[in-house]
This record gives structure tokens, sequence and C-alpha cells, in this order.
């Protein structure tokens, strides 16, 4: 579905991105890295094809999309280094020609080393493009001029209809201050927002962004 | 030498007839054949000593071990274990077996052990046990989870599982065959095989099986002994003066509330059984609102309210001070109380059995006589009160079916095991394939939980680096040896789920009991709530503690807490439809029917009264939706599935959406366009035909599975449940079920956590039988189809039921398309 916000156009897929065709950027957020890694080491039993079935869907976007930058918009990596992110900077190994672009999230504390080594670039607190702010938590944006994309609550819609219905979603927010995006992975919980009635909602059904 | 020279007996029937009393026959049945070494079923009512008929058959044998001796020799410890379902039970047995020792001048050491118990007091046992140990399911497991715990056991000779009957269709009763396994083979291993396995059962309808479940081995010697002894039961409704008192719908019933005064105020001592600890909180309140006089003289007790609080109440109720107590299913069982001589059970028991069992609380010596009074919350309520009467005349009680191939609970068994002293997988497996439970576990399943404890998952996929079960090199035992990891399995032994709990405690010190961590989320610093019946003022939220402070306030909101509404058993659900034909035609001697009769008029002038050979089908429209009500009276469980069956089968007719809400009467679907129905229809979609197939599809396309998934994912140590006062921070490891749901749907499809969640819908709650049986019936009878234009006395607790599923075979993007213009309106 393709959108317009402060006159630039922005496409939102439902694999859970933002594409910026001007830009050639493709943008998504909170996508924990090695979260599954993370929770096997614990003794819990996430299916280890979990991360791959992640990084598999970036595939897809890329090819679809042929960005020049990818910014993760923070969240990148859930908590360490693991077997998790080896397969990831193998992934990476085929897109040589891709800028990999991180702005911190609260989960994103590698040694600045750590990720110079896998070629990410860092941006701390925001990445800013002409228009807009993609910065992790919206709140802490401090560029007055520019409309903040932000992640970090992985944020779901539910909505009702007659005859007591109900369905629930992840989904993307545009709201009048700023914007949220949904959690790219897919091991992600959601946290339900309300938005106000002159507010844009997007819900990620599993065929197609509709909105609501 | 027969039993009844030997000393040990000598010296109890000395003591018994020091008082004047003489064993029952059954007891002398128990002692004897557990002296001959056999294990076995105790089957007695309530009040008639069932206790000593195995506690004294150890302690006989005891005796007679002892004198044939060499005094000087090392003592024996643990002699024998007595698993409780319940905390309450064990303080109390534990006294009345201190004070038979104390007569009998064994010294032997009765020891309690249970989330009650003080850390100094589990350190002490761990030096030495005591030679009785009193003990709950989930704690005998944490037993086993401890280092040098196979050296436990040696001597023990007996294990008996008291309320049996209430473990049975649990899993709790898997924790206890699983622990019964371990323990016999730990003897066999040592080549001192002297241990007896007796369970203690109330009625129930089958208690052959209840014998298989305790005693799988059929070889073994064992028998079941029955108490012939009857209890009598006098049964009376407390009746509204006309029926508008009572509403149509409801739990509470305070309405009436009144009338309990007067039986209060003539009793020695009253239990009120209220069905939750919510609505037990509205009680004490109400009626301390109602009789100011009563303070001081009545309390509340559930199992939320803080240990030393619940001690207090039951010392009071032992010692005859209290006028009345409210309580939940935390007094259900065998504690004996002698002043209680009423009991009132407020709300349908949805059983027979559980209300006999509460019924049993009063009168609990042999020979004197239960008196229980049954107070309706709403107006149909009274139809089912005569039910229940019929049903325990009769005694058509209820079988407890026992719980098998549970693979949350085994994956928590060997975890638990793998953290005590390690364990053989080709041992185990023979002792598990012998329990009752997992007779039926296929050498492929058995190799997938070993692969799901070991590798995480399927071995062809899994990374080295998972970490929770590992073979230890030396000795070939497989362990864990994380730390974090065995600490955090400890705090989640058991197979009770609750919500995170919190504890509730007073700014100036005491702790008052437990809420929620979902209630206290929604309040602020200054609300106040009622706990332990005490009104408290919310102050904040410190170290996991709830601190409060008195309230000045007269009234407060009650906290809920999460448990599930008991479903109508299927024996109650036949009185039931028969009692409604006997309301109409006056064929009857109940003064309930007599009160309810204008309810049922009606009924029959806005719908039907649905005979006895009817179903009775009402289609509604009003500005909500288009309605069909259906009421095959089968109870809420088989209801939940039948209205998804019956919702899959319209909707393969054209794309609808529905959703779907049932009690224990009927079910409701509801929509938003117009429900096709005409007497073919209704015929097809309640038909027996193709109904395994039919059933799975409904099944999947609901949540029902995904709902029984929230337990497994808790037993099975996928999701943390937060422990009272204990809380973990580990914010990082934190998921839901559900989200374990939907990834194991997509990336791990033969997960057999998955397969069980599945199997819980469609063995356990479905009871496959009884919906084949009912559809049959259905198709025998005439299903009336009537056009209300209101709603009616049957419907309407159904409508006003908040619980719903959902049900569509319409494209999502349709349906959301239509739910936006709602919103944006």
């Amino acid at each position: 579905m393709t959108i317009t916000i402060r006159d630039e156009e922005l496409i939102l897929a439902k694999e859970r991105a933002i594409y910026l065709p001007k830009e050639k950027l493709l943008a998504i957020s909170d996508l924990h890295l090695g979260k599954a890694a993370h929770f096997r080491k614990a003794g819990l039993q996430v299916p280890s094809t979990l991360a791959q079935s992640d990084l598999n869907r970036l595939s897809f976007l890329l090819d679809e999309y042929q960005p020049e930058t990818l910014l993760i918009n923070g969240d990148m990596f859930h908590h360490e280094l693991n077997t998790d992110i080896d397969d990831f900077e193998r992934w990476k190994g085929q897109y040589p020609n891709l800028k990999f672009v991180l702005v911190k999230g609260n989960h994103d504390k590698l040694d600045e080393t750590q990720y110079q080594n896998l070629g990410i670039e860092i941006h701390e607190p925001s990445y800013c493009t002409s228009k807009f702010c993609f910065i992790h938590d919206a709140i802490k944006c401090k560029e007055e001029n520019l409309y903040p994309i932000s992640g970090h609550i992985h944020p779901g819609v539910s909505v009702y209809g007659k005859a007591k219905q109900y369905l629930k979603f992840p989904c993307f927010y545009f709201g009048g201050k700023y914007a949220v995006m949904p959690a790219f992975s897919a091991f992600t919980g959601l946290s339900l927002i309300r938005p106000k009635v002159s507010e844009q909602v997007y819900a990620i059904t599993p065929t197609k962004v509709v909105k609501v | 030498m027969s039993l009844t020279k030997t000393k040990g007996y000598q010296q109890v029937l000395a003591w018994l007839q020091k008082d004047d009393k003489k064993p029952f026959k059954f007891q002398e049945e128990a002692w004897s054949y557990y002296a001959k070494g056999y294990s076995g079923l105790v089957n007695a009512p309530t009040g008639f000593g069932k206790t000593f008929s195995l506690f004294l058959a150890v302690v006989i044998e005891g005796i007679n071990l002892a004198e044939q001796k060499d005094k000087k020799k090392v003592k024996d410890r643990l002699q024998l274990i007595w698993i409780t379902p319940l905390r309450s039970l064990a303080k109390d047995i534990a006294r009345a077996m201190r004070e038979v020792l104390a007569e009998l001048e064994l010294d032997w050491y009765v020891g309690v052990r249970n989330g009650d118990t003080s850390q100094a007091e589990k350190l002490q046992q761990k030096k030495s046990m005591p030679e009785i140990l009193l003990i709950t399911p989930e704690s005998l497991h944490l037993l086993l989870a401890q280092k040098g715990s196979s050296t436990l056991f040696e001597s023990l000779k007996c294990i008996v599982a008291d309320e049996w009957h209430e473990l049975l269709g649990s899993k709790r009763g898997v924790l206890v065959e699983l622990a019964i396994s371990r323990i016999k083979g730990l003897q066999k291993a040592n080549k001192k095989q002297h241990l007896r396995v007796w369970g203690i059962s109330a009625t129930i309808g089958n208690i052959e099986e209840a014998l298989d479940v305790i005693e799988p081995d059929t070889t073994a010697k064992r028998t079941i002994i029955k108490a012939k002894l009857s209890k009598k039961i006098i049964i009376k409704s407390i009746l509204p003066d006309d029926i508008e008192t009572l509403p149509w719908a409801g739990h509470l019933g305070l309405k009436l509330a009144y009338k309990l005064l007067p039986i209060i105020e003539k009793s020695k001592t009253t239990l009120i059984f209220i069905n939750t600890r919510g609505q037990s909180e509205m009680w004490y309140q109400h009626l301390l609102n109602l009789e100011p006089e009563l303070a001081g003289r009545i309390a509340i007790h559930h199992g939320s309210i803080d240990f030393e609080l619940r001690n207090w109440i039951e010392d009071a109720l032992h010692t005859g001070m209290l006028k009345a107590v409210i309580a939940t299913s935390s007094l259900d069982l065998g504690v004996d109380f002698k002043p209680v001589d009423t009991v009132v059970q407020v709300g349908s028991p949805k059983g027979v059995a559980r209300f006999l069992q509460r019924a049993g609380r009063s009168g609990h010596s042999p020979g004197e006589t239960s008196k229980i009074y049954f107070l309706p919350t709403h107006a149909l309520e009274l139809v089912e009160a005569a039910a229940i009467k019929e049903a325990a005349k009769n005694n058509d009680i209820e079988s407890r079916e026992p719980v098998i191939l549970v693979f949350d609970t085994l994956i928590q068994y060997l975890v638990t095991l793998a953290i005590g002293d390690g364990f053989d997988d080709k041992i185990i497996y023979e002792e598990v394939k012998n329990t009752h439970a997992f007779k039926m576990l296929l050498p492929e399943e058995w190799s997938w939980v070993m692969q799901f404890i070991t590798f995480g998952g399927d071995s062809l996929t899994a990374y080295q680096e998972f970490k929770k079960v590992a073979k230890d090199e030396e000795d070939g035992l497989w362990k864990v040896k994380s730390r974090q990891i065995a600490m955090r399995h400890r705090l989640h032994i058991g197979t009770i789920v609750s919500d995170a709990m919190l504890k509730v405690k007073f700014l100036s010190g005491g702790y008052i009991g437990m809420v929620e961590e979902y209630f206290v989320s929604k309040i602020k610093a200054g609300d106040s709530f009622t706990l332990a019946g005490r009104i408290l003022e919310f102050v904040q939220i410190k170290d996991m503690t709830v601190i409060v402070r008195k309230s000045k306030q007269k009234k407060a909101m009650s906290p809920s807490w999460l448990g599930g509404r008991l479903p109508l058993s299927s024996n109650l659900g036949t009185v039931l439809r028969k009692k409604y034909n006997e309301v109409l035609n006056k064929t009857h001697q109940e003064e309930e029917l007599d009160i309810v009769y204008p309810l049922f008029l009606v009924q029959q002038e806005r719908s039907h009264v649905p005979r006895n050979d009817e179903l009775l089908i009402e289609m509604i429209n009003n500005k909500e939706g288009f309605h069909l009500f259906a009421y095959p009276f089968e109870g809420r469980l088989v209801h939940e599935i039948l209205a998804a069956l019956v919702a899959y089968r319209l909707s393969k007719l054209l794309p609808i959406t529905f959703s779907l809400a049932m009690n224990d009467y009927g079910f409701e679907l509801l929509s938003d366009i117009e429900i096709p129905m005409d007497d073919a229809i209704a015929y097809e979609v309640f038909s027996p035909e193709n109904l395994t197939e039919d059933i799975s599809l409904s099944i999947n396309s609901t949540e029902m599975a995904r709902r029984k998934f929230r337990d497994i994912a808790c037993i099975s140590g996928l999701v943390f449940q937060g422990y009272p006062g204990k809380y973990v921070a580990n914010k990082h490891l934190q998921s839901s079920a559900g989200l374990f749901f939907n990834v194991f749907s997509d990336y791990d499809k033969h997960n057999l956590l998955l397969r069980q969640a599945y199997d819980e819908v469609f063995y356990q709650q479905l009871e496959e039988p009884r919906l084949a049986a009912a559809l049959h019936r259905i198709q025998q009878s005439t299903i009336v189809i009537t056009h209300p234009t209101r709603f009616t006395p049957l419907s309407f607790p159904i409508k006003v039921d908040s619980l719903r599923a959902n049900m569509s075979s319409e494209e999502l993007e349709h349906r959301i398309e239509r739910m936006k213009v709602e919103i944006f309106k």
C-alpha cells in the first residue's frame, strides 16, 4: 500500500517494512536478531529456524525493492552475540553493496567495534532524511521540523464490529505527532494502541496491508 | 502369626477401647490387607476415620517391626508419605497423627512439607527425615529435584494419596503417578522393595479405574476396600418468596442473603461455600452490612489469604469461636471441623460429587447427619437444585476421568529429575511406560521429549548452544548443569497455573494475602479494595509487594482472581432435562419447581419450554445482530465444542462470521448477517455424520487449543508465571504462551506440546462419546424453532455471558472493511 506523508511517498509492505522510493531506503524496526538463540541458551525451546525465516523475509524485501540503504530503526540485536548473529553475518555477505544503518535502540548494547566488524553504520539517537526522523523511541525526538518515525513498542490494533466481532493485528501507526512501525521479528508480542479518529492506522493481515 | 495377635494390633485396640471405641470393619480390613503386602484403594465417606484405616496400618507394622529389631540399630527413617491435595489438610491430619503416636508411645516424628513450610524446617528435614511426611504432589517433586534425594526413600513402606478422587482427574494426579513410579524404581534398584501404594477416595463413578491409576501393575497384590456405611444428608433450598426476587442471570445471589441470617443464628457453626474468591469477598462484606452484630464472629477463607491468617481461621473453626466462615474450594476437602453443623452452598456446585463432598463438611462424626442449604443465585438455578437433590438421592455420582499423555507434565518431571540426582533414560522410560498416564507412550514420542529437553527440539535443525539437560560424561546420567536453569525450574514445579501473584502487606507490617498482578496494574494509589474481608487502601508496589493501609471507606471493589468456571457434569445434565419437563406438567414434589413455575410460563409465552424429546432453537433478531440460541443441556464444555461445530457447519453454507457464547444449558451464535435456519438445516448441522472430521476442523478454526496451550506452556517451562514474593526479573527472557503457540504452529508443526493442546480439547473437554450421544439424541428429537421478539428466560443468561469465541468463513479483508465502518461512523 502506498501512502503520502509530508508530500513524500511511502510504501507500506505487509512483510512489516516501509520503503521510501525517493531515498531508496528500506526501513524496518525491532528485528531482535539473536532472540531465539538467547532463549535457547537459557533452556527455552524456541524453534531454531525462526531467525532464519526473519532473514528470508528480509531477503524477499531487498529483492523486491532493491534499496541502496537498509535502515534498522532500533533493537537490531536482542541481547548478545550468538549463533543467530553468525548466521546474520553469513547472510549479509550476499549484499556487499547495501548500506546497513542502525538507529540505536534500548536492546542495542554491543561494543562500537562489534558493529564496525559487522559493517553496520551506527546512528544515535536518530537518522534523518529531508522529511523524516527515524528514531527508536519517538518521545526522544528533538528534530522539530521533521516527522518522527519510531519503533520500540511493537504496535498492534484491535478492531470491533457489529455482533461482538473482534480482530487484532500488528499495524503501522501514523499519528499527528509521530509514526510507529511494526516489529519486524515474528517472535515478538503486540502492545495494543488506541488511535484517535483523526489518526491513520494500517493493519497487517497475512495477505495485505489494510487501512482501518 | 495372625495380625490380631501382634503387639501393634493389641496396642492400637487397647488405645481405641480406652475411649470406648472399636475399629470399623473397613479399617480392620485395611490393616489386614496392608499387613499382607497389598496395595489398594479405600473408599469411605468422610467422617468415618478413613485416615486411620491406613495410618494405623502403617503404625501397627511399625510397632511390630520395632519389637523384632535390635534396639541399638540405627532407626529407619521415612516410613510413610501421605500426599494431600490441600495445604490446609496437612496441618490437621498431622495434629491427629501426633496425638495418636503420643498415646501409643511410638517414637515417630510427623513432618509437614508444602509451600507453607519454613526454610528452616525444610533444612531440618533434609538432615533427618521424619518417619511420616505429609506432602503435596508439588512438594514431593521438589524433593525429587534435590541432590541426594535418591537415598531418602530406602526405608519407605507406604505412600498414601489422600482425597485421590480430587487428584485423579488432573495433571496433579499425573505428578503423583510419576513420583510413585520413581520411588518404586529406586527401591527396585536397591533390591529393597517394600513399598505399598494406597489411595483414599470418596465415592466416584469409576472407582476401579481409580485403583488402576494409583497401582497400575495388575499383577501386584491389590484390592478395593469399601466401607459399607452411609451418611445421612439433608438438602434444603433457600427459596425466594416469589420468583421476581431472583434475577434471570448472575452468579452472586446477594438478594437472598438475608435469609441466611436465621440459619447462621440457630446453627453452632456454618460453612458458607461460594464458587469464586472474588464473590466470597463480596459476600463477607454484605453479611456484615446486613448484620453488624456478626463482626468478629465471621471470617473468610480462600487460597489467596495469607498462611498465618488461614491458620488462625482454621484454629478458630476447631474451637468453635466462629459463627460462620465464608469459604471457597480451599475448605472443600476432608478437614474435620467438629463444631460445623451446617453448610450453605451459594450458587450451583455443578456436580453431585462436589455437592455431597461439601455437605460432608458438616456433621463430620460417624452417625451424625450432614445438613446443607442451597442458595440459588439466579432463577433457573432452582431447577438445578431440584436436579441435584434427585441425583444425590439416587447416588448418581460422576466419574473422574484420569489424565493421560500429558507431555508438558512429563517434560517438567524429566527436568526435575535432571536437577536432582540425574536420570538414566532407559530406566526412566520403563518406569514412565508403566504408569497409567503414559502406558500408551510411543517410543518416538519418548525420543521427541528427550530431544526437546536435550537439543531443544528436532535434532536435525537444533543448534549447539541449546542448554538445558545434558549427559554427564562421568556417570552417564542426564543432568542440568546450569544453576540458573535449575533455580528457575524449581520455582515452577507444579501443574496449577495462575497469573503472576503479588503479596499484599500492611505499611506497618503483616501480610494479608495475595492478588493478581493484573488487578494491581489497574488500580491507583488511594484506591480501595477488599481482601481477606478487610477494606484496604492501595499505597504503592515495593519490591514486588503490594503495600496497603487500612481504608476508611465503607465500600470497595473486590479483586478478581482468575479461575475456571466449573462446568455442569453430564449426570446432572440428564436429570436437569427431566426436571424441565416436570415443571410445566407439574409431575413433581419439589418446592423449588413450584417457585420457578411462573418463569416457565414466561418462557412458554415468549417461545417454548423444551421437553425431554425436543431440541429448542430460538432465533432472535435485534440491534445487536442475529442470534441463534440452542439448548441441548449438556454442560458448558460440550456446548463450547457443539457451538463451534454448528458454527463451522453453517459457515460452509455461506461466508459468515460468528461470535460464540455458551453456558450449561445451551449456546448462542451471534452474527451481523442473517443466519440461515429451518428444520432441514437444523437436522443437518446437528448431525452425527462426519463428526470426527468436522470437529477437528471446527476446533482448528477457534481459539480453544490456543487457550489450552497457556497452561501447557507454563507447565513445560516455556513461559514463567512468576512466583509470589520471589519474582525473578528476567525481562529479556519473557514471552507469552500465545507467541509460542504461533511460533510452533508456523515453524514446528510436529511439536508434541502443540498436539497436546489439540488433544486436550479433543479428548478431555470434548468427551467425544458424550457429544456423539447428544447428537444422536437430538436426531431422535423434534427440533422446535421459534422466533421470539424478546430475550427469553433461557436465552438471557447466555446473552449476558462475557466469555466469547469467534468463528469465520469470510475473508479477513472483507471483515475489516465492515468493521472499520463501525469504528469511524
